[in-house]
């Protein structure tokens, strides 16, 4: 049987369908006005996932664990786990490379039973899109804290893995909301180790990779490729002379314009585990 | 009812093959926009017209379920919905690799389209480029494998 063509009350149908769709790719593009919708959908699915996993999964993984007696040696391996993964973010810390504390004595260990005298918190992955993280400008991670106390604010506090820092809070909902360093819209004040070459990198929208853009003509201090680059500080929001990453590509795009490429060395899908510093 | 819960479920299982296997062939530069290119072949395998308020809701669920932009897939999901539509008599008298031919190239308007509005600081020609060799690949194999097994691929969504 034949199909019909659309009518002409069907193509005006079209027509004002793709009008609003082009209306509301515009508004949420320009206003981010969906982006209750786009967690809340986030958080529902998540949750739903854990929910399910706990009604499913979970009671056949206890009766398992009651059946073979290892229910504590798993909750032991657990809390060892975390404090392995803890330690491993103090090593970073403490780490010669860097520089968070002048003073090693003043660090905290975050899994204290006095949550409020460490200087920084846990946080577990709850959701990161390889796909867009690979593809496209916008990157963004979402992490739960171990112990979620609301008394304060995360906004803006500095995120880190055990290889360096990866970005920071810009929205603490029940989930809290990363920028990483690579998004498009993020920028970090970047430095060279003399001390002579300062720049903004912003992100490039790939994976582990930033560009710091300048003039030549008046920063005039050699860049070359593999040179290391550290945060300036100067933003008041990242620490002082924290490796960023070094130099992998350089393009000359007019005499008064020179990009660099910095691949990153924090990665964030190569850990679960993140540190958020308190502000 | 039932009917567009089949199709729901049918998008949602779709998007969640997308999204599974999109990291690994992003690696050779490669999108494959398996939704789009299921619910275009519903809309051209249905005898009926697909009403254009349903594509656009199914496009705003995928863009939900992808976290891309509100009324990206609505708007093209609308756009390929309306040319189907258009051409559903005229695709009797074409060939199977001109049909083949249509929906590849729709599948690359899709992923220049959407590579605009999501990725526009790193838009790669090669990646369109390949993407559209793939999906125009994909859609003659998905045509031969229909002249193969024609009781399979009479199956109704």
């Amino acid at each position: 049987m034949a199909r019909i063509t659309p009518t002409p009350g069907q193509k005006i149908l079209y027509f004002l369908l793709v009008s609003l769709g082009i209306g509301i790719l515009y508004i949420d593009i320009n206003t981010n006005s969906f982006q209750e919708i786009k967690h809340g959908y986030k958080s529902l699915k998540i949750s739903s996932f854990y929910i399910l996993k706990n009604i499913s999964i979970e009671p056949v993984r206890r009766v398992l664990n009651l059946t073979k007696s290892k229910k504590t040696l798993l909750e032991e391996n657990t809390n060892l786990k975390k404090a392995l993964d803890a330690s491993y973010l103090n090593n970073y810390l403490i780490s010669r490379e860097n520089s968070f504390y002048k003073d090693d004595n003043i660090l905290k260990y975050p899994l204290l039973d006095d949550d409020f005298k460490a200087n920084y918190s846990l946080a577990k992955l709850k959701d990161l899109d390889p796909n867009i993280f690979k593809c496209c400008d916008k990157h963004r991670m979402y992490i739960e804290l171990f112990s979620n106390s609301k008394e304060q604010s995360n906004l803006e506090s500095v995120v880190f893995n055990k290889s360096g820092i990866i970005g920071q809070i810009t929205n603490d909902g029940n989930y809290l909301e990363v920028i990483l360093l690579t998004d498009v819209s993020h920028s970090i004040p970047i430095k060279s180790i003399s001390d002579t070459f300062f720049c903004n990198a912003k992100g490039s929208g790939r994976a582990n990779i930033i560009i710091c853009s300048y003039n030549p003509l008046i920063w005039d201090e050699e860049i070359l490729l593999t040179k290391t680059f550290y945060t300036s500080g100067l933003g008041g929001i990242f620490p002082r002379n924290i490796k960023i990453g070094n130099v992998i590509n350089i393009l000359d795009i007019s005499p008064n314009l020179r990009e660099i490429e910095i691949a990153l060395s924090a990665n964030p899908l190569d850990d679960e585990i993140f540190g958020v510093f308190k502000n | 009812m039932k009917d567009m819960v089949k199709k729901t479920i049918f998008l949602m299982v779709m998007s969640y093959v997308e999204i599974n296997i999109a990291a690994t062939l992003s690696n050779f530069f490669i999108i494959f926009p398996i939704t789009f290119l299921g619910y275009s072949f519903y809309v051209y395998r249905t005898n009926s017209n697909a009403n254009p308020i349903e594509a656009f809701l199914f496009g705003l669920l995928v863009d939900l379920i992808h976290g891309s932009y509100f009324g990206l897939n609505a708007t093209l999901f609308c756009l390929i919905t309306y040319l189907i539509n258009s051409y559903s008599n005229a695709f009797k008298i074409f060939s199977y690799l001109q049909v083949c031919l249509f929906f590849g190239l729709s599948a690359t308007a899709y992923v220049g389209f959407t590579q605009l509005v999501l990725n526009i600081y790193n838009f790669s020609y090669i990646t369109l480029l390949v993407s559209s060799f793939f999906n125009i690949i994909f859609c003659i194999l998905v045509a031969v494998f229909t002249s193969y097994f024609p009781k399979i691929s009479r199956l109704k969504i």
